[in-house]
């Protein structure tokens, strides 16, 4: 390859020598052309450069001291002379038996260079100081490893500019990295507020601990082309990993590398009453409430100070939230595990053989949501070992194992919990729930009920289809105790049977009683919080898009087709509807429902407060929450709203006929 | 970003090979740096001076890498005129130098040259370069 390099430079060189002889004419005939010395200037100068590229030093060195020459010419320190010219033209001719000595022709005369050179340098006083001993450049110099790996603690703040000057500096750390050991650590400190911010700029500085055996120059190498406009800093740090090249690595944060006391070991969990506990996370609540208020009111002074405080707030606010609600979140175990001794002594009460497992114990619920969650699960366990799970004799009659199985398990979903107690009994018979409920009253025999309506009337106050009276249940004290207890606690209850193979119940808890994270959408003047547990993302809904759906409320994501809601529309707004409005999606047990809101305003930290009792059959609607500014906005219960919403459309349906279902709720679909 | 547009090459383009513009009066240095760096793997344009280097900025490039001493337009021009544009801002320039020109290196970095490679250098020389600042 570097033959073929010098065959272009030997060609090269004779052009450009070429290029010199007709610019040294040339001067001869205008002394006092610059643009021609520039020429021969750069003639020489290509000849001098590319032949020390290939491997020419001797006609390198030559050049060298003529471009000198030269350069004094271009910038005026020298005049030019009939001898110059004549020295040059004659260099120029030496040059050439250089290349031609080179390509194997001929020889050139080495004391023909030295006389010229002489006379150059009597024309010209003594050459220009060079720097004798060539800069270092990048990559350039041989960095021998010293053998011995040391720490280098390096500060690195490159200049502003840095960026605009094509430097990546995370190119120089990865250099750095291939080194060695590199720990990174990023100082944002001089990173501006977001309106000052000029998004060429470099605000970042680096504190670096790198562990290697190169040596300090290497390391400079690596920032040469930075280190004038940086802030640089490199220092050994005394002592540390000499001996001691491997491990140890946590040293790297102490000067001198001694290794870190562990401290005893103090007790992991103090006892502290719940009251307190209470109060914290009450505070915590009001914390976020006037958060929100300086949130809201630095966004309208829009002071860069003010905002940055602001925003800390919001940060250590959520943070301690966080923090707070995480101290009263408990694993669900305990409460599980006690079952297991009443599923034991029921099962001998009534002769039974039951065996209970346990799923997602670990699921951590608020204390508070745990509390209250005893008394229903101990009655829906009790339903299941007297009503639902069958004596052994009949369960082998009807080709069942003998041992009877209740299963109680925990999952997440969102921001609720989910509990399901299910057993493989004989489950509900429909036609004996109807015709029970058509007996107390409850229904009228004409009644169309779907099979999730019919189960749910198990919850109804006094049903029950308890044959008989037992000690365990049958008391007339149902199951409406348990969906009392439920939704107190905003959950909701569902049953799901089938007859001869067993009944689950499930139970819907929300994460916490307190405080969730919420999304801020509004319709007209109202603001109205989805939990973002459960939203998906935020799509934009457009005329065209409407009438893309032929007046459906069907919105188009990605392909897929998604029912949608207009909260105006559910809570009957009157309002000129805007030109764009936005559906949040969000999952619901029933699928992916769409919301369609006015505005989506961003995420917001809600403090739950409850409504009072006037709002209390308002299902659709889980709390409310305090403003920023003052005003009150509700949190909605996404899964109960599309669940109230396909209620509304089957009722409809029945009563009223398809007509007017069409025209209302055309999208939503059972 | 498309192909068409004339602009800083972005991570789009990253996929393909990124390329390299090499401003050079010498036709064997030229060669070097096309040689060497399309072996390892750059796309690689070739210009003979400033101008011509301008001319050639139909296409996106990732980097530049320019000699100083040109005729028509110098590197120290040719690297103010890229950085005035917006084809070219940000992205690395790599001026070639003699270690006779340290006056001549600091104004090419005040024009916004991101580094250099002093003459002679060799094939390693180059790509260690070009890799540290193209990554």
């Amino acid at each position: 390859m570097i033959d073929q390099y010098k065959q272009a430079f030997q060609e090269e060189a004779r052009e450009l020598l070429a290029e010199l002889e007709s610019a040294l004419l040339e001067l001869d005939q205008n002394r006092g052309d610059r643009d021609v010395v520039g020429r021969a200037f750069r003639a020489l100068h290509t000849i001098k450069g590319s032949g020390a590229m290939f491997g020419f030093d001797d006609i390198a060195g030559f050049t060298h001291h003529l471009e000198g020459a030269f350069d004094r010419l271009r910038n005026g320190t020298l005049a030019v002379t009939a001898d110059l010219i004549r020295l040059s033209l004659g260099a120029s001719d030496q040059i050439k038996a250089m290349l031609d000595e080179a390509a194997g022709q001929g020889a050139a005369d080495a004391s023909r260079s030295e006389a010229i050179l002489a006379e150059v340098r009597q024309l010209t006083g003594p050459a220009p100081a060079e720097a004798a001993a060539a800069p270092v450049a990048a990559g350039q110099t041989p960095l021998a490893e010293t053998g011995v790996t040391r720490q280098w603690r390096i500060r690195f703040r490159p200049g502003g500019g840095v960026l605009l000057n094509g430097t990546n500096p995370l190119l120089l750390l990865a250099e750095l990295r291939a080194l060695g050991r590199l720990e990174v650590r990023v100082d944002t400190e001089a990173v501006p507020a977001l309106d000052e911010i000029d998004p060429e700029q470099c605000y970042l500085a680096w504190d670096l601990t790198l562990e290697t055996a190169a040596p300090r120059e290497a390391i400079r190498d690596v920032f040469i082309f930075v280190e004038d406009d940086s802030e640089l800093t490199i220092e050994a740090v005394s002592g540390a990993a000499a001996a001691t090249p491997a491990p140890a690595k946590r040293a790297g944060n102490k000067p001198g590398g001694a290794p870190a006391q562990t401290a005893p070991q103090s007790a992991s969990s103090i006892r502290v009453s719940c009251d307190k506990l209470d109060q914290l996370v009450n505070l915590v609540g009001e914390l976020v409430t006037v958060q929100a208020r300086l949130s809201e009111a630095s966004a309208r002074f829009n002071d860069a100070e003010i905002l940055d405080i602001a925003e800390s707030v919001e940060q250590l606010t959520a943070a301690l939230r966080e923090n707070s609600m995480s101290i009263r979140m408990l694993p669900l175990r305990s409460t599980f595990e006690r079952f297991r001794r009443l599923v034991h002594d029921l099962a001998i009460d009534l002769g039974k053989d039951v065996e209970l497992s346990i799923e997602g114990a670990d699921t951590e619920l608020d204390k508070t949501v745990i509390d209250q969650l005893n008394d229903p699960l101990v009655h829906l366990i009790r339903n299941s070992m007297d009503h639902g799970v069958e004596p052994p004799a009949a369960r082998l009659a009807a080709g069942k194992p003998s041992k009877a199985r209740i299963h109680l398990a925990a999952t997440h979903s969102g921001a609720h919990v989910l509990i399901r107690v299910s057993d493989d009994g004989r489950g509900l018979d429909v036609e004996a729930v109807r015709a029970r409920a058509i007996e107390q009253g409850l229904i009228e025999g004409t009644a169309r009920l779907s099979e999730a309506e019919i189960f749910a009337l198990i919850f109804e106050p006094g049903f029950s289809t308890a044959r008989q009276v037992t000690d365990v249940s049958g008391r007339g004290v149902g199951m409406d105790v348990v969906r009392r207890n439920v939704e107190a606690l905003h959950g909701s209850v569902e049953v799901a049977s089938q007859p001869g193979a067993g009944l689950t119940v499930t139970l819907r808890l929300p994460l916490t009683l307190a405080i969730i994270d919420g999304l801020l959408v509004r319709v007209c003047d109202s603001h109205f919080v989805l939990p973002l547990a459960n939203s998906l993302e935020c799509i934009e809904l457009t005329g065209a898009a409407l009438e893309e759906a032929h007046g459906n409320h069907l919105a188009n994501v990605r392909g897929e087709m998604i029912p949608y809601v207009r909260l105006r529309e559910y809570f009957q707004m009157d309002a000129a509807r805007p030109e764009r409005e936005q559906i949040m999606v969000v999952d619901t047990e029933y699928g992916r429902y769409g919301f369609a809101v006015d505005e989506v305003l961003g995420d917001h930290q809600t403090v739950i407060k409850n409504l009072g009792k006037a709002y209390r059959n308002v299902p659709v609607v889980s709390g409310a929450t305090i403003l920023g500014n003052g005003t009150v906005a509700l949190i909605l219960d996404p899964h109960r709203l599309v669940q109230n919403i396909i209620q509304t459309v089957s009722l409809d349906r029945r009563h009223v006929g398809a007509a007017r279902t069409r025209q209302e709720f055309e999208g939503v679909e059972i | 970003m498309s192909r068409e547009t004339l602009g800083p090459a972005t991570a789009a383009d990253e996929a393909m090979a990124k390329t390299i513009l090499t401003v050079d009066d010498s036709a064997s240095v030229r060669q070097m740096v096309k040689f060497t760096l399309a072996d390892a793997g750059y796309t690689v344009i070739e210009a003979v001076d400033g101008e011509d280097a301008l001319a050639k900025l139909t296409v996106p490039v990732h980097m530049v890498i320019t000699d100083l001493n040109m005729p028509n337009l110098d590197g120290i021009g040719l690297i103010r005129k890229l950085r005035a544009g917006p084809a070219c801002k940000g992205i690395p320039i790599l001026m070639l130098t003699t270690e006779s020109q340290e006056a001549r290196k600091q104004e090419g970095k005040a024009a916004g040259a991101t580094g250099w490679i002093v003459k002679p250098f060799t094939t390693q020389q180059l790509l260690a370069v070009v890799k540290r600042v193209l990554g």
